[in-house]
Formats: structure tokens, C-alpha cells, sequence
């Protein structure tokens, strides 16, 4: 094969990408010579580079000001290949390591080697979510590294900042509709040179955000980090020697790939695997653009194909479009987040790197949700869409696991990190306080194989999940004190293992003049289809706050004040505060404003459950209700357990009554089930006489409109006339 | 022999061994090990002492008259967290709404300690079994803010409800932890105060504690955890050490029975906060560098302990060993100011295995332990370990393990080794066994390597010594191609954590939440001096009643007053010295300009941060009473060539693709001055040395040998 190193970057790039298309390998690289020859040493170098981007975030981690790095753990680094191919990474908010990989491919196809110029020394910067990142919150910083004189590789860090001065503060926003609203926008950006970022970027950078300080305290973090990187990837080849560390890049990369697919052979059983998963996005009446004044939903159907040698496809064909809100998600972001869930279930010991995203290849419909391919849309919060997505990844896995008999590795999907609680406001002596909670990044697991799920502990996006404590937030976000932090019952979703529990925070506005909040969640969908198995998916979100209250009056008599919203059928929020409650099936809400004495329940989700509710063993529903995960009568309607109470308050189960519970529930189970043929014909006739909400026919018409071929499989599934569509008068 | 005079006796209980250390006048010193006795851990200790005596020929009876000083380190409270012994029920009471502290928990807490893949592998994670069942745990409405300002009042009626309660439902002693109760702790205690007039009410004297007078720092979860783990597993201790206490008072020992605590100095078991002593063990290492370093006049030291399961690095620098204050221990975050050490899971114990789907070696996570590995056949284990290697390697003696205690089978590791990992990677068992050795060391070397790095210095600005069991058989490994300065090991390597111990300060420590802004106007600086020097009044007082109440005069301490800050707006902060009285203009400044680099040093020079101000998190006050610690003896350097009398004869070693023979040689009978070219092993009863080819061992005028490439 031809020398690469006397090539331009791009031809580098092309060529790379050619050698890849023609053999199925990597560059090309069939044989792993560095592994089959001294199996040892290659292990080794590989240790090295990915123990010095470990201790690279371990020691940034100290700089980042902003809780949501430090205490959370939002920072990544990764080096690459001078393709822009990810080689290793460092543990955190892994979803990104791709998306630095497509940012630098962007400059290299760009020809930035010759304007701006790549050279040592320089620093670039990006956060444009049409090049590959998520969304604009998340910052990158690149830099290349040259070994005499030859550029060799890249470093990058991203970390999540806490503002991106959006048309509103925080960092997920809601009310934007298009790019302009989306904040501050660094496009692959030469922001330094020799070492140093220039003095007019960070001039603009800090005036650009609402929180200049983090922005500043981020940016340092993320460039100590990457100079950490490249120094450790200096003494590697001072070590092993330049062409050494030149081959082994390549064959980490070869070897990722192959390790992926030895691994989807190992656990998965080759076949084609479908599901869909739902989110809505209830605009109308609240949306501040009269584009955005409609109730919107996203469908996110999803096949894997997977054949005998390991070959893995995830397909999202018949995905709904794109909108005038801030949902829609860049092809990178679906790439990271593929890359994510593939980290977290298949090659959590191998090679995490690009090499596993070569090997999942993915179709993502131009022109859909998750591939746009329109820079002027808003994409500053893509996880609203992209979270529930792909949920249907993990439930496809757990078939197949299933299947192979990998019973351990089973898990039925994941709660939603959604809901944070974000805004900025005005403590009465003068000073800004930016909200911008991530407590959410500690939600319900789904129920695994095995056990339940993982309680209040998950985030899709970022494995190592934290909540952080109570006083580190109110450090921060000074003018809302929590009232409670508990887990919320009937959150986790029903099964025999039942989903990991959800949780909610009651927080109180105090000491502020001013203060807007905001937030959104799933509300009226259950946002990752269902359970596995028979298992019931976790409870959906709902908004809820309390203006104008009688709190301080109540405090100051000593008075019982409700400390959250345990059983929404028995509330004390609508009255026990007095004042006006606000409740909405609408989990979504653009910023409000909000004073001292106001209170604000935020709800983070449970995970779904695994297999049949009525296979739970009773004395660990009793376990259950006596911890607070259901609700007494959810135990009975649902687990068909009856509870029995002594004296100090202590569950038992009754177990004759049990039983009978449990028959009865069958025997409605039995009642009220249909023949197949009979269901079908039901909704079919709902389907051709178009008896559904706007929204829902909205997402199927755009669905139809976006991919003929989905257009024909949902008509012909339901056996619809050729000429079939959902009229609409304003889609 | 007969006119040794034992003056000091170091105590390092294991889970398995109890280890002593004891010194004479001179400096000489023994090493006796025993099996720990955990129900009674006297007993255990006391054999151990025997059999360090006996290689002096004295006893028991008329050696403990003679010691001036007892210091006891180990792992009884850890392991009693770890297996859930501990006491209980506790009764908690927290501010309304937070009650699912312990089931909640920080996710972090569900994969701490977990190796990379795991962190990763989230079907893995789980939670810790709580300390304290849910409904122990009481709510009271009350609300302090981050400002100090009273929100919500304490509800008095509800606290009154809460103990009750948990009297009720025989709670054995209540812990008591508010929000924001480090800054202003006044709920706490009037929430103690009403406990306390129930508990009267009901003829009951069990104990309550505060989170604000055990450790008033920010952070409500770990300071909860904290809080509880002195209840639940520090102070039923208490008495184990009071027995020990009484068994050498009653063999005849005068001595004060001191314990070591985590952030390095010793304590009296009657400590009111027994938990700082929770971490001892690995302390003591590095408190046996900071002696050693003292010795050699040496400024940085890495210093490296190979254990059967764990890897543990910690660093001096500049003389200064580093302190964290919430570390993660047993998988709880606590705050609890402890010397910084950092571990991975690799150590002798290591199990090696082979991913038939990628045909990949992995190292761990799990350990055979005190199992050693398939060459001990007694101990069940069927997955080769380190161990397993280094016997099949020729660098351990089979039938000098341990002094010969305990018999390994080297034809068993062998086959093992050539059937798991060298014929599915189409290799020797000797190639792979050696290339399973240094990819262990490669992680070990990548993990010191990272540490240094991250103080911002590189490998020449240090010595490195190596201790543990495992440290002088792979220490040659893992530092190879890093250009240390030195590289020591000591002869008692062995025992070198109870050693370290012995050289322990007698010292109490406590920190304090201050949350202080030091910007350049002078009325604010004067409030940031004024109210650091009420703070160290207050530590300085609370730790003279602490050497108080052991009996001493507190008039003889020294206080070392220091301070915790970060650049305002960072959130990890840094300990700096500082001096007290302090004053506004010039005092704040020394301190901002120490800050300033250690920061440097630490991090990165280009994230220093000053212009938003600087922010003291903590003011921390250590006081130090004097106490009689080991001397280091200086024996005559002799002769270059060791004495026959040493000379063991010669065993094959596999270093580096090939066979070697190497000599092999007792360390008892080497001399200082002695060089030993490798390839050699240089074997004791409880550790082996191992001197590769191409390098050099020299024993020194302190019985500590150096390695010598070439």
C-alpha cells in the first residue's frame, strides 16, 4: 500500500476512506501484525494511551468550575488518528468521542491545512452540531500533535457548559426554533496559536455566554487535559519509536473493529430486530414562534440487522421530521449516541474506539429528525429525541442476548434523563445564579435479566452517572433550596424485575428578585415504547408547580408544609400550600418567571420492567411497598398482591388473598383479550378513517412523506389503499 | 542479645496476618507475624509480639516494662463496613425530604472502585446495602441555606416525634445530619437538645451525634456516611482497642496504646471522632517514606506497595505528603481527611484469563488473595494468578514461601498457565507468563507514571521506593524506562506499613467549613483574618482537650495551622500552610502566592484563575505532641562481595524471552556495603528481591538496598 505520509490531509482522509470501502478493513489493515507478533507489547502501548486520557480527566476534572464537570463528570478526551479516526478515550461523556472525530474530519475535508493553516501549536474549537457535536452546550478543543514536524494525530476534550447564551439561560433549551436562538456558535474555529488561545476569542467567548466564568474555568480545563494527552503520546513513541506508534494506531483502530463484530457473533443471534419508540413535544399554546404553536411527536422506528459474521446495521428508516424546535439531532449526535449504548453493552473491555463505529453501520434518513442536513434549524437539545430513541436499542440487544442465552447482560431499557430544571436569576443583593440542575443525570435503570433495575443511578449518555449532593447545587443555584429529594412511587416500571425507581426534587424559590425557570420531559407518551418481556414501562412525567404560596406564613407557625408528590391521586401540593398550583400532563414548559416563596417539582424517571408483573415474588412486592416504590394499591391492582399491616406500620403479604388476586387479574387478562385478526381490524379502521390526534397523524404523514419505502410497508401492514395519507392543513 | 531493651511496638493487624514491628534502643528491629484473632484481636497481636521476641531470645513479660511506645494500624473497622457487622440500629434524622440518603445513595457509589470496563458496563452497577434501613431514617422540617440563613425553622414537635420513634423501634444510638449544618450548625444542636429531654423523659441514655461537631464540611451525603460509619463500625472498635490496651498493661507495658488515623498521625483509642482511624494500613507505608526520606534528606519520593490484590501509589513531594478530604472508601464517600493514595486493582493475587472472543489477555479485576493462586492447591483456586507466573518463572522459591510455611506446587501453575493463556494465544508458557508480568507492571507503571504527571513533575525528580509483599519482586518492572533518581527497597519491606506507624506524629486533626472570599479590599480581607484566626483558636482548643483528656499536657504541642482554597469559582480545593496569628495585608498574601504555586504544580500553570479572587474553603489545624519514633541504625559498610555464608546456590529465571541463571541469596545474612549482581534473587522469609539481568542491588549502611540498572 501506498505511503500516506507524503499525501495532503484530505487525500489522506479519501484514501482512508477508500481503503476502508474496498476491503471492509480499516486502512485497509487485514492482518494485526503488531498483536500476532508481540501480543504483549501492543496490549501494553494500548494500556498506556488510554491510562494517560484517564489521568488526563481525572486531573481537568479539578479545574472545571462547573458542578456539572466536576461533581457529574461531563468532560471526555480522546486522541485520534490524523484522519480524525478515535483510537482511545478516557472514561465520561463517551458520546462524544465520535463527534470530535467528525468535527476534525470537517476541517480536513475543508482544507484548513492550507487556510487557516494546521500547524504546531494551534488550537481549534467547536461546537456546531452540524459538524458532528451534540448540541452547542457541549464544547470542544482540538489540537493537533506533530512529531518532527509531521502532524500525527489529534487530542480533544469536550466538556458540558453550563450556559451557551441561548435566547434563554441553560443549557437544554425549549424555546428556541431555530439556529439563532441556539447561543454562542464556534464552527471549527482556529481559536489559538502557539500554545495559547487568542485574547479576541476568549473576549468573545466570555461576553457570548451568561456565565463567563465557567466558560473560562471549561476552557482551561479542557486545553491542561489535551496537552496532558499529547505529552503522553509523546513519551509513548520516544519509547516505542515513530513507526511503531504509527502502525499500532491503525491496527487499534482494525482491532476495535474486529472486536465488535467477534462480539455481536459471541452474544447476539443474526436476524432482523425491529421496534419503535415515541416522544412528545406539546408546543401548542405555549410555543413564543407561531411555527412552533403546534403539538408535535417524534416516531423513531429502529431495525439492527445483524448476519452470521458479525455484521451489525442499525436502521432508523420511517423516522419522523425535523421542526421548528430545538429537538432535531444532527447526524453526530445519533452517531455518539449509537456509540454510546455499543460502549456500555458490547465492547465495554475492548477496543472503545472508532474502530466499533466503523463496524455499526447506521442509516440515519437525510432529512428526517436525526439527520436534518439543515444548519438553520435549533439544535440545542436533541436529547429530548434522541433519549428515547434509543431506548429500542437496548431492547434489541436484550432480545438477542435473550436469545443466545446471555441472560446478565439483558436490560429492558433505561428511564429518561430528562427534566432539568434550568433558568438563571437574580439574588436580592444583585448577583446572577444560572440554573442549570443535572441531578437528572441519576435516573432508573431498566430492569436487567437477572434483577431490577438500577434505582435513581443511570444516564444513557454518560455511564459513570452522579447526582451530586444537595448543598453542591444550592452553591450554585443559590436561590432554590431543595424541600425534598425522594424516590417517587409506581416510577419504576412494573415487572417480576421491576425497573429501576425514578425520584423527584421539591425545590423552593427563595431570597431572589428575579427568576425564570423552565424544563421539559416526556408527559404524554411513555417515551421508550414499552417493558421487555411482559414488563410495563416506567411512569411518564407531568409539570407541576406552586405560585403565590402561604409557605413562609406556614413556617413561621410551624405548620406541616407538603414535602412532594408521592401519590398524585392523594396531592397536598394543589392545596396544602396554598396559592395556585399548576398542573399539566405537559411535561414541556418554557421559561416562566418565578419569585421567592414559589415551588417546583421536578420528576426523574424510572426504567422500564422486565417480564410479568404477576411473576414478582410477593415478599419482594411487600419489599417494595414498604420502601416506597408502589403505592399500597398499585401493589394490588397491578402485582396482585394483598398487603396485610400490622400495628407499627409493617407490610405483610396475605397470601391466600394473593392468589386470588393474582387469578382474578388473569382471568379480566383473559376477558378482555381479542383474537389478533379482531385488534388488527379494530385499529385498522381507526388508521383508515383517520381517528387520531393531530400530532400523531402529523408524525405518521411526515414518517410517509419522508421514506416511500416506510410509506409502503405501514400501508400495506394495514392493508391501506395505495393513495393513502393523512391530510393535514398544516403540516 | 540479652541487653536488647524493646522501646517500641508497631501494630499492623490484616484481615489474615497481624504483623509486628518491634524496635530497640539502637534502632535494631524485629519482625513478628501471627494470625489475626478478629473477636479478640489482643490475642492475635500478643503472638505476633512473641514471635518478634523470640528472635531476640526475650519474652513477653520482660520486654512490654521497657516500651515507651505502641502503635496499632489495621483493617478490623474497614472490614467490619465491608462485611456488615456493625452496630446497629442507628436512628438518623435529617432535614424533611431527604430520608432515601442511604438507598439513593450518589450513583457514583454504584461503580466505585470498579475497573475501567465495568465504569463502562453499566449492567454491573449496583447499590450498596444500606447501613441504615429506610425507616431509621426520620425527617424533620428545617432548612438552613448555602448564605447561613434560617429558612424554616427547626420543627421541634417533629424531633420530639422522630426520637420517639426510633426509641421506639430500639434505635441504639441517632445520628443527626441537617443541610448546611457546617455553616451554621444551631438545628443540630437544639434538634440534641430536645432529643436529649425525650431521651430523660424516657429513662434512656443512648448516645446522638451531629454531623456539625464531627465533621462540619460541605457535602451532605458523605458527611451523613461519615457520620454513621463512626456509629456503625469505628466505635464498636473502640473496645477491641481498650482490650488491647489492657493486655499490655497487664504484661506490663506503661506505654500509651496510640492508633493511626488517615491523615497520618496517631490518636488515643478514647478519640472522640474514632473513624479518622477507619484507613490505617496503607498510611503506614507512606509514613515509613516520609521517615526514609527524612533519613536521606530526600524531596520527592513515589512511594509504591504491591499487595495481594491492590497497587497503591502515593507521593511526597517537597517533603509534603498531600491530603483529600472525601475520599471513597469501602464505596461510601466520606469526608474524612485522608493522605492521598491512589490503587488499582492489580496486585500478586491478580487472576489472568484469556477473552476466547477476541483472544485478548485481561488482568483481574478478581484476586486469589491469601489463595495465592492454582500453585496452592489447598487454596482452591482454578485461574492462574501473578503468582502463578512468578513461580513458573523461577523469581519465587517454591520452597521458601513464607520461610517454607506454605508448600506451592510450581508443575501445577505451569500447566495451568500453558492451557488458560499460552496455547489459545499460540504461545509458550514461559513467553506468556512473562508477558502477562509485564503488562500487570505496565499498568502499574502507567498508573504511578499518571500520578507524577499529574503533579505536574516527571519521573526524575523523584526516588522511588517499593514495599508491600509483592513490591521488591516487581519493582524492577515496574519502573522500567522511567529514570528515577533511586530506587529503594528496604529490608523489612514486609512489614513496612507497621513500621511506618511507628514513625507516626502524635497529632489530632480537624477541619472546618469556613467558605471565604479573599478579593483586594481590605475590609473584607480583615473579616477573612479575623475569621481564620477564630477558627484556629477553636481547633487549637478542641484538640488540647483532646491531649487533655489522654492525660497530657497540651502546652508542649505544636499547632500547625493550614487552610483549604481554590480559585473562587473552581470546586476542588487545595491544602496550603499558613500562619496563625493571621493577619489581612501581608499574611493573605504569602498565603495567595503558596496557593498560587502548589496550583501550578499541581495542575496546570495556564488554569490558574485569579481574577474572580481566591476562595478558602477550610481552615484545618493538625496539633502535634512529641513521641518517641524509631531511629534508623548506621551499620558499617563493609565489603562489596557478600560473606559465603549468604550464598544459596543458583535457580533458572526467565527474564526477557530468555533463560538466566541466577544466584541465589539470603537477605538475612547480607552485609551493608554488599553488591549483588543480578541476575539474582535475594530471598527472606517474607519477601524476594529480584535483580534482573543488567541490574544491581546494593545494601546500604540502613539495610536498604538500592536497584541499579547496569
Amino acid at each position: 500500500m501506498a505511503d500516506m505520509t507524503e499525501m495532503s490531509l484530505k487525500d489522506r482522509l479519501e484514501e482512508s476512506v477508500k481503503r476502508y470501502q474496498q476491503t471492509g478493513h480499516y486502512q485497509g489493515i487485514t492482518r494485526l501484525e503488531l498483536k500476532e507478533t508481540e501480543p504483549f507489547r501492543y496490549e501494553k502501548v494500548y494500556s498506556e494511551l488510554r491510562g494517560a486520557l484517564v489521568s488526563a480527566r481525572e486531573t481537568a476534572l479539578h479545574i472545571s468550575a462547573s458542578p456539572i464537570v466536576r461533581n457529574i463528570g461531563e468532560l471526555c478526551f480522546a486522541f485520534y488518528t490524523p484522519e480524525g479516526d478515535s483510537v482511545a478515550v478516557s472514561t465520561g461523556i463517551i458520546t462524544h468521542v465520535h463527534t470530535m472525530s467528525e468535527a476534525i474530519k470537517f476541517m480536513i475535508r475543508q482544507g484548513y491545512e492550507t487556510n487557516p493553516g494546521i500547524k504546531e501549536g494551534d488550537i481549534f474549537c467547536n461546537n456546531d452540531p452540524d459538524l458532528g457535536n451534540v448540541h452547542t452546550t457541549d464544547v470542544h478543543t482540538i489540537i493537533p500533535i506533530f512529531w518532527e514536524g509531521q502532524l500525527m494525530g489529534w487530542a480533544g476534550g469536550v466538556a458540558h457548559q453550563v450556559d451557551i447564551g441561548a435566547s434563554t439561560p441553560g443549557h437544554d433549551p425549549v424555546a428556541t426554533a431555530n439556529r439563532f436562538e441556539d447561543g454562542f456558535y464556534v464552527t471549527a474555529e482556529k481559536i489559538g496559536e502557539n500554545h495559547e488561545v487568542r485574547k479576541d476569542f476568549k473576549i468573545r467567548a466570555q461576553r457570548s455566554v451568561r456565565t463567563p466564568l465557567y466558560w473560562d474555568l471549561d476552557e482551561k480545563c479542557r486545553i491542561a487535559g489535551i496537552y496532558m494527552v499529547r505529552d503522553a503520546v509523546h513519551r509513548i513513541i520516544r519509547e516505542e519509536g515513530f513507526s511503531y506508534f504509527q502502525q499500532f494506531m491503525l491496527e487499534a483502530v482494525e482491532e476495535g473493529r474486529q472486536i465488535f463484530m467477534a462480539r455481536i457473533q459471541e452474544r447476539l443471534v443474526p436476524g432482523i430486530y425491529q421496534t419503535a419508540s415515541f416522544m412528545d413535544a406539546p408546543y401548542k399554546g405555549k410555543a413564543w414562534h407561531p411555527e412552533q404553536n403546534h403539538d408535535f411527536m417524534m416516531h423513531a422506528p429502529m431495525t439492527i440487522t445483524i448476519d452470521a459474521e458479525g455484521h451489525f446495521k442499525l436502521d432508523m428508516d420511517g423516522a419522523s421530521g425535523p421542526g421548528p424546535f430545538p429537538f432535531n439531532a444532527s447526524e453526530g449526535s445519533m452517531q455518539g449516541a449509537l456509540w454510546v449504548q455499543i460502549t456500555q453493552t458490547l465492547v465495554y473491555d475492548g477496543k472503545v474506539n472508532d474502530g466499533s463505529y466503523l463496524a455499526a453501520q447506521h442509516y440515519f434518513p437525510p432529512g428526517s429528525w436525526c439527520n436534518p442536513g439543515n444548519a438553520l434549524l435549533a439544535y440545542g437539545t436533541p436529547w429530548a429525541y434522541l433519549i428515547p430513541a434509543f431506548t429500542g436499542m437496548f431492547r434489541l440487544l436484550s432480545r438477542g442476548y435473550f436469545a443466545r442465552g446471555y441472560r446478565e447482560e439483558i436490560v429492558s431499557g433505561y428511564g429518561f434523563t430528562g427534566d432539568p430544571t434550568q433558568g438563571g436569576g437574580t439574588l436580592s443583593n444583585g448577583a446572577y445564579f444560572p440554573v442549570s440542575n443535572f441531578e437528572l443525570c441519576a435516573v432508573g435503570l431498566g430492569a436487567r435479566g437477572t434483577m431490577d433495575g438500577l434505582d435513581a443511578a443511570y444516564a444513557m449518555w454518560n455511564p459513570e452517572a452522579d447526582m451530586g449532593d444537595a448543598e453542591v447545587w444550592e452553591t450554585v443555584e443559590s436561590g432554590l433550596l431543595y424541600l425534598s429529594r425522594r424516590f417517587k412511587p409506581d416510577t419504576a416500571g412494573y415487572g417480576r424485575f421491576r425497573g429501576g425507581s425514578g425520584w423527584e426534587s421539591l425545590r423552593l424559590v427563595h431570597g431572589v428578585k428575579d427568576l425564570q425557570l423552565y424544563s421539559w420531559r416526556e408527559g404524554r407518551v411513555f417515551h421508550g415504547g414499552a417493558g421487555l418481556f411482559g414488563g410495563y414501562p416506567g411512569a411518564t412525567g407531568y409539570r407541576l408547580f406552586v405560585k403565590n404560596t402561604k409557605f413562609y406564613e406556614m413556617v413561621a407557625q410551624h405548620q406541616p408544609y407538603p414535602l412532594g408528590d408521592p401519590d398524585p391521586a392523594a396531592r397536598e401540593l394543589d392545596t396544602g400550600l396554598g396559592g395556585d398550583c399548576f398542573v399539566s400532563r405537559d411535561a414541556l414548559i418554557l421559561p416562566q418567571p418565578f419569585q421567592s416563596g414559589d415551588v417546583w417539582l421536578s420528576l426523574f424517571s424510572g426504567g422500564p420492567g422486565y417480564g410479568d408483573p404477576l411473576e414478582r415474588p410477593a415478599e419482594d412486592v411487600v419489599r417494595d411497598a414498604e420502601g416506597n416504590f408502589y403505592l399500597p394499591k398499585t401493589v394490588e391492582r397491578v402485582f396482585g398482591v394483598a398487603l396485610g399491616v400490622d400495628d407499627q406500620g409493617q407490610f405483610s403479604v396475605q397470601p391466600d388473598e394473593t392468589d386470588r388476586l393474582r387469578r382474578d387479574i388473569l382471568a379480566e387478562r383473559e376477558k378482555m383479550s381479542v383474537p389478533y385478526q379482531e385488534f388488527w381490524e379494530r385499529e385498522r379502521q381507526k388508521i383508515l378513517q383517520k381517528q387520531l390526534i393531530e400530532p400523531v397523524k402529523r408524525m405518521y404523514q411526515e414518517s410517509m412523506t419522508l421514506s416511500p419505502q416506510w410509506s409502503e410497508k405501514f400501508k400495506s401492514f394495514w392493508s391501506l389503499p395505495k393513495t393513502f395519507a393523512f391530510e393535514l392543513d398544516n403540516l | 542479645m540479652a541487653q536488647t531493651v524493646p522501646r517500641i511496638l508497631a501494630i499492623d493487624a490484616g484481615g489474615t496476618m497481624t504483623d509486628t514491628f518491634v524496635v530497640d534502643e539502637a534502632g535494631a528491629f524485629t519482625i513478628g507475624k501471627a494470625q489475626t484473632t478478629p473477636n479478640n484481636e489482643a490475642e492475635g497481636l500478643l503472638r505476633s509480639f512473641d514471635d518478634a521476641l523470640h528472635y531476640w531470645n526475650i519474652d513477653r513479660t520482660s520486654a512490654a516494662p521497657h516500651l515507651g511506645a505502641v502503635v496499632y494500624s489495621g483493617t478490623s473497622m474497614l472490614n467490619r463496613l465491608l462485611e456488615r457487622r456493625g452496630d446497629g440500629p442507628i436512628g438518623v434524622i435529617v432535614t424533611a425530604g431527604m430520608e432515601d440518603y442511604f438507598r439513593m445513595e450518589r450513583a457514583v457509589q454504584t461503580y466505585a472502585g470498579y475497573p475501567f470496563s465495568d465504569r463502562l458496563h453499566v449492567v454491573t452497577h449496583v447499590h450498596n446495602e444500606p447501613l441504615v434501613p429506610r425507616r431509621y431514617v426520620k425527617g424533620v422540617r428545617e432548612r438552613i441555606s448555602f448564605f447561613g440563613e434560617e429558612v424554616v425553622p427547626l420543627y421541634d414537635n417533629e424531633v420530639r416525634s422522630a426520637v420517639h420513634s426510633l426509641l421506639q423501634m430500639g434505635a441504639r444510638a441517632i445520628c443527626i445530619n441537617f443541610l448546611y449544618s457546617y455553616r451554621d450548625p444551631r438545628h443540630e444542636s437544639e434538634a440534641m437538645a430536645i432529643a436529649q429531654d425525650v431521651l430523660r423523659e424516657q429513662g434512656s441514655d443512648i448516645p446522638i451525634y451531629l454531623s456539625s461537631r464531627s465533621n462540619p464540611v460541605r457535602g451532605d451525603l458523605a458527611r451523613l456516611n461519615t457520620l454513621v460509619v463512626e456509629v456503625y463500625a469505628a466505635r464498636p472498635s473502640r473496645q477491641q482497642l481498650f482490650n488491647i490496651r489492657d493486655r499490655l498493661k497487664e504484661e506490663g507495658s506503661s506505654a500509651p496504646v496510640r492508633v493511626l488515623a488517615s491523615y497520618g498521625g496517631t490518636v488515643s483509642p478514647d478519640v472522640e471522632w474514632l473513624v479518622t482511624t477507619l484507613i490505617s494500613g496503607p498510611i503506614g507505608g507512606i509514613l515509613g517514606a516520609r521517615r526514609l526520606a527524612d533519613t536521606y534528606q530526600f524531596e520527592n519520593v513515589v512511594c509504591t506497595d504491591v499487595g495481594g490484590t491492590s497497587f497503591d501509589v502515593g507521593l511526597i513531594t517537597e517533603r509534603e505528603l498531600l491530603t483529600r478530604t472525601e475520599p471513597t472508601v469501602a464505596r461510601f464517600l466520606l469526608t474524612l481527611p485522608t493522605l492521598a493514595m491512589d490503587s488499582i486493582g492489580a496486585g500478586t493475587g491478580t487472576l489472568v484469563r484469556i477473552d476466547p472472543a477476541v483472544k485478548r489477555v485481561t488482568l483481574g479485576p478478581d484476586s486469589a488473595g491469601y489463595r495465592l493462586g492454582v500453585c496452592y492447591e489447598p487454596g482452591g483456586v482454578s485461574v492462574p494468578s501473578i503468582t502463578d507466573c512468578d513461580l513458573v518463572l523461577g523469581y519465587i522459591n517454591p520452597d521458601y514461601f513464607l520461610g517454607g510455611e506454605v508448600k506451592v506446587d510450581r508443575d501445577r501453575a505451569l500447566a495451568a498457565i500453558d492451557e488458560q493463556i499460552a496455547r489459545p494465544l499460540g504461545s509458550d508458557p514461559f513467553s506468556a507468563a512473562e508477558g502477562v508480568v509485564r503488562l500487570l507492571e505496565t499498568q502499574m507503571r502507567d498508573h504511578l507514571y499518571g500520578m507524577v504527571l499529574g503533579l505536574g513533575y516527571s519521573p526524575e525528580n523523584y526516588r522511588l521506593l517499593g514495599y508491600g509483599g509483592g513490591g521488591p519482586l516487581h519493582v524492577a518492572g515496574y519502573t522500567q524506562g522511567l529514570e528515577f533518581q533511586d530506587i529503594l527497597v528496604p529490608s523489612w519491606a514486609a512489614a513496612f506499613s507497621a513500621f511506618g506507624g511507628a514513625c507516626a506524629d502524635y497529632a489530632y486533626r480537624y477541619d472546618r467549613s469556613i467558605d471565604l472570599l479573599i478579593t483586594t479590599d481590605a475590609g473584607a480581607r480583615e473579616m477573612v483574618a479575623q475569621s481564620l484566626n477564630l477558627a484556629w483558636q477553636d481547633l487549637h482548643d478542641r484538640i488540647a482537650d483532646e491531649f487533655l483528656r489522654d492525660g497530657l499536657n497540651p502546652d508542649g504541642m505544636s499547632f500547625v495551622p493550614s487552610v483549604r482554597m481554590q480559585y473562587m469559582g473552581m470546586l476542588d480545593d487545595i491544602e496550603v500552610r499558613a500562619v496563625w496569628p493571621m493577619d489581612a495585608g501581608e499574611g493573605l498574601t504569602d498565603l495567595v502566592k503558596r496557593f498560587d504555586t502548589l496550583f501550578a504544580k499541581i495542575f496546570a500553570r495556564s488554569a490558574r484563575s485569579p481574577e474572580a479572587g481566591y476562595f478558602v474553603t477550610k481552615a484545618i489545624g493538625v496539633g502535634i505532641l512529641p513521641t518517641e519514633k524509631p531511629v534508623l541504625p548506621a551499620f558499617a559498610v563493609g565489603d562489596a562481595k557478600a560473606d559465603p555464608s549468604a550464598d544459596k546456590g543458583r535457580r533458572q529465571l526467565f527474564w526477557r524471552g530468555e533463560w538466566h541463571t541466577a544466584r541465589l541469596w539470603e537477605m538475612e545474612k547480607l552485609r551493608s556495603g554488599n553488591e549483588i549482581i543480578g541476575p539474582a534473587v535475594i530471598e527472606a522469609p517474607a519477601t524476594t528481591l529480584l535483580v534482573p539481568p543488567g541490574h544491581t542491588a546494593l545494601l546500604d549502611q540502613y539495610r536498604v538496598f538500592h536497584l541499579m540498572n547496569g
